[in-house]
């Protein structure tokens, strides 16, 4: 099948990418460009372990094809930290606990990236009606809930 | 030894610096150069035998490297114990469930891997199926393996004291039977495999709960010796009991890169993670229990139906446990079980954090309802049957540290059990589970850990340990605990773990092992490298040992804050001695070996045991029979929290795995096939079905413990379901008879309770 050359962002820098049409931008992300972090859990959708932000909106890349993503801006679990630093998000998480195994972070940080992003100071149950988009198995979420929180205190600060 | 350094906070995991960047890397992410794709072969049918196998069509696509099926095997059979060898991996006589791997590629990329999978043909010649569990222990029954009469494939007797004599003195004596459909494991990670066969040597990496126990399988079953099967260490994405042995994708990719001759990755696709990897038990307990006017329980009696899928797995140990937990957990003098594990033409089935529900959550509910007739708070009933240290249970194992009351009273306590129970409105409920955690049970010789620990010419520390994490913190509490007895920072230890070529024998993350069994034998070796540290160091400084102590990377004099010295200078001083600082130590639990699963089931049976008790609050609507819980507060005896964070963290996630689930989680089934493989329809809880948690730490420290530590929370995950089981039978008025707790079978409850109820 005939390939597509696609360019995007991806965590602040330009990319160009020959795909097959139906490639998911999941695919792309780990099997051309290498970054692993964004999992694959379910393939259907409906955990959120493969969620990277769009432009600035939170997506499940294993639903999105790589050639819809020409001239957008992708930003994976990779891209967080700046200059070194990490984002106050991975800085919480650590710091509360709000990991075990470690599979659903990378998309439940950016899941809560994206909340934060457009909302500085969330309501607790905004906070708790945003990471339902996501399934973690392990934590029984009060920590993530708790680590969403202290971010969003950390980020008001700064 | 209360005096702490830094065992005892809640430190910053190990593991979570990767885990937040994205760079831990998981099975499915390693790329090796010349890697292939496997893909799998499954059989569509429940019961079918293999009459003839054809994969030359699939071996001439360009770019398949390899073609496979069982008879590329040595006709060899897998089994935990002698008696349970009944599992090829990959079959050759024929299926026993759909989804059973049949044959397998491994080609330059998934398009050609599935393109050849098409091209194999399989000649079946279907055989009639079961199903269920009663109807295939029914004569007549279609037989699923030679030698088992009935598709028994394990029965489980226990008989202590005189049962029939105890229900005649008992003043009241009640039978109930429950029932519980299996859960999903759902491991967020998928399972995947990678093998990577050259040079004789076979290595591999999959998410696993013991390194060591699935080596020796795969070693046994491609004839190879051990030292040449080197699984690696890899970050892996949730186990609960489920990744414990070997599974058919170890041998599966085994054999495609001994045969391609490169590597080859297998990544299950989450409905063949949940249809070919191991799944949970369905089961029927039938409890009969007997108690004196003032509660105290004389005898039960049990026979228990487990659902046992197609092949033994770890048969007599699943057939067991729940009984042992709750044995672990209350005195009963008298005691008769039958657990029968039954064959069916279902997939696989393994042990899980939360197996038992029906067994467990049956005898809380049934000790509620006898309470109840005896006008005695279920609290108080409780309590009073509690065990506590110095008793023996029946089964004669002794516990050695630790009590069911305080747990009990101290989550009575924070839930405000007294000012709810028996005064709650309509359809609201409070309920309490309980059990203790066997904490490093029988394994054999594997049941203990060894770890050796290197001090580095800069004073860092290299410690290596069988420890496997499977995301609870295994991993961390070694350092933490390493840090502790050699007073360096944690990020001044390297770990080398879960990599069967370098590390001795560990029982892995199964059996509540990690910290009891794995973790003492980390303490020991750093012991036994401080004791190097402080001998070298007290000829330096004049000192006796017993006044120095390591702490932020130097020997410091407990006398003369004055005298001290860098670590690493005595790490120097012992390489000019030739005898570099190497610590060595191992740790085996005080079990009694000789005792067996089936045929002597007395004696010693763990280490020690950690205790628990949940309690549950619950509103049921009347009109829907929709259950919301509000509040949940659980207290755990893990004898001494390393890391307290790590301790609650485990302890949450066990209410969401097993105290909501109560409410939802369920494997559904159509004769052979499973009706909800994936995560739209299995719903695994999100953060807004949880409840409120409130986490009580209990610390018994045990006598051998490292530091006093037994486990880190498994209580709970046994226990919640109980908790909720109980709640939702207070606020209904009638107990349950079958789980989990849907809207369609709350309003049966509710219905029962209508018409009289049926207590």
């Amino acid at each position: 099948m005939k390939k597509m050359t696609v360019n995007f962002m991806v965590n602040g820098e330009s990319v160009s990418v020959e795909v097959k049409p139906y490639e998911t931008l999941l695919e792309t992300l780990r099997e051309q460009l290498h970054l692993t972090g964004a999992k694959e859990a379910c393939g259907t959708g409906a955990c959120g372990s493969c969620t990277v932000i769009l432009n600035s909106i939170p997506v499940r890349s294993c639903l999105v094809l790589t050639p819809e993503v020409d001239g957008m801006e992708v930003t994976t679990i990779e891209g967080l930290k700046v200059d070194g630093k990490l984002h106050p998000l991975q800085e919480t998480f650590m710091e509360k606990g709000a990991i075990q195994c470690g599979f659903c972070t990378s998309g439940m940080i950016l899941t809560a990236k994206a909340l934060l992003d457009r909302q500085k100071k969330p309501s607790k149950e905004q906070i708790i009606r945003t990471v339902s988009s996501n399934t973690c198995r392990c934590t029984g979420y009060k920590k993530i809930i708790e680590a969403v929180t202290a971010a969003s205190r950390k980020t008001e600060r700064e | 030894m209360e005096n702490h350094k830094i065992v005892g906070k809640g430190v910053v995991r190990s593991d979570y610096l990767a885990k937040v960047t994205g760079e831990a890397q998981f099975t499915a992410d390693i790329k090796l150069p010349g890697m292939l794709v496997g893909k799998v072969l499954r059989s569509p049918h429940a019961h079918a035998r293999i009459l003839n196998i054809d994969g030359s069509r699939a071996l001439r696509v360009p770019g398949v490297k390899a073609v496979i099926n069982g008879f590329d095997g040595f006709g060899i059979k897998w089994g935990v114990f002698r008696y349970t060898q009944d599992h090829a991996m990959v079959p050759t006589d024929k299926v026993r469930y759909v989804g059973e791997d049949v044959a397998a590629v491994a080609a330059v990329d998934e398009e050609t891997a599935l393109e050849a999978l098409d091209l194999i043909h399989v000649e079946y010649e279907p055989l009639p199926a079961v199903f269920d569990p009663v109807a295939a222990m029914a004569p007549g029954a279609p037989q699923i393996h030679d030698g088992y009469p009935g598709n028994i494939n394990v029965h489980v007797h226990i008989d202590v004291g005189d049962v029939e004599a105890a229900f005649r003195e008992a003043y009241i004596v009640r039978k109930d039977t429950f029932k519980a459909a299996g859960e999903a494991y759902a491991m967020m990670e998928p399972y995947a495999v990678v093998a990577h066969y050259s040079n004789g040597f076979l290595d591999l990496w999959m998410p696993n709960a013991g390194p060591h126990v699935r080596a020796k399988a795969l070693a046994n079953l491609l004839k190879m010796p051990l030292n040449k099967v080197r699984v690696r260490h890899i970050y892996s994405g949730g186990a609960f009991g489920g990744r414990s042995e070997v599974s058919p994708g170890d041998f599966v990719t085994a054999l495609l890169s001994i045969k391609s001759g490169r590597p080859v990755k297998l990544v299950l696709s989450r409905e063949e993670n949940a249809i070919s990897t191991r799944q949970t038990h369905d089961m029927i307990a039938a409890i009969k229990t007997g108690v004196k006017r003032d509660g105290t329980v004389l005898a039960k009696e049990f026979e228990v139906i487990y659902d046992g899928g197609a092949y033994s797995s770890t048969g007599p140990i699943a057939a067991s446990i729940p009984y042992y937990v709750y044995e672990e957990a209350y005195r009963f003098p008298n005691v008769k079980y039958d657990g029968y594990r039954v064959y069916t033409n279902k997939g696989i089935r393994g042990m899980y954090g939360c197996h038992g529900r029906a067994f467990l959550a049956g005898n809380e509910v049934q000790l509620d309802m006898i309470a109840q007739d005896l006008g005695i708070d279920p609290v108080d009933i409780r309590m009073k049957n509690g065990l506590t240290v110095g008793e023996k249970t029946a089964t004669k194992s002794w516990i050695t540290s630790g009590n069911l009351a305080e747990p009990i009273g101290k989550a009575a306590e924070k839930a405000g059990w007294r000012e709810k129970r028996g005064k709650l409105p309509r359809n609201k409920g409070i309920g309490m589970g309980c059990v203790a955690m066997m904490t490093g049970f029988p394994m054999g010789f594997r049941s203990g850990s060894s770890c050796s620990v290197k001090l580095n010419d800069d004073g860092h520390v290299t410690v290596i340990t069988g420890i496997v994490d499977n995301g609870q913190g295994n991993e961390s509490m070694a350092v933490q605990i390493a840090s502790e007895v050699l007073g360096v920072p944690l990020g001044d230890i390297n770990l080398i773990n879960a990599d069967t070529e370098i590390t001795n024998l560990d029982p892995g993350a199964y059996s509540q092992a990690a910290t009891y069994v794995g973790g003492n034998a980390v303490k020991r070796a750093c012991d036994d490298a401080r004791r190097q540290i402080l001998s070298i160091a007290s000829e330096k400084l004049q000192e006796p040992v017993e006044s120095l102590d390591l702490r932020d990377r130097m020997v410091v004099s407990l006398q003369d804050t004055g005298k001290k010295m860098p670590i690493s200078w005595i790490a120097r001083e012992a390489f000019f001695r030739a005898k570099p600082i190497t610590g060595v130590g191992s740790y085996i639990p005080k079990i009694d070996f000789d005792r067996e699963w089936v045929s002597k089931p007395f004696g010693q049976m763990a280490g020690t045991y950690s205790f628990g008790a949940s309690v549950a609050e619950v509103e049921v609507d009347g009109e829907t029979g929709k259950v919301t819980m509000p509040r949940f507060v659980t207290a755990h005896d893990c004898g001494k929290a390393i890391n307290p964070m790590a301790v609650e963290g485990q302890m949450e996630g066990s209410v969401q795995q097993a105290g909501v689930a109560t409410l939802t989680e369920e494997n559904l089934w159509n004769e052979g096939f499973l009706l909800n493989p994936d995560l739209l329809e299995y719903k695994v809880p999100l953060a807004c079905d949880m409840p409120e948690i409130e986490t009580v730490i209990v610390e018994s420290h045990d006598p051998e413990g490292p530091f006093g530590a037994k486990e880190g929370g498994l209580t709970v995950r046994m226990n919640a379901h109980s908790a909720v089981a109980c709640a939702v039978s207070d606020a209904v008025g009638v107990p349950f008879s079958e789980l989990p707790l849907t809207p369609d079978r709350v309003l049966t409850m509710l219905e029962r309770e209508k018409e009289g109820g049926t207590k």
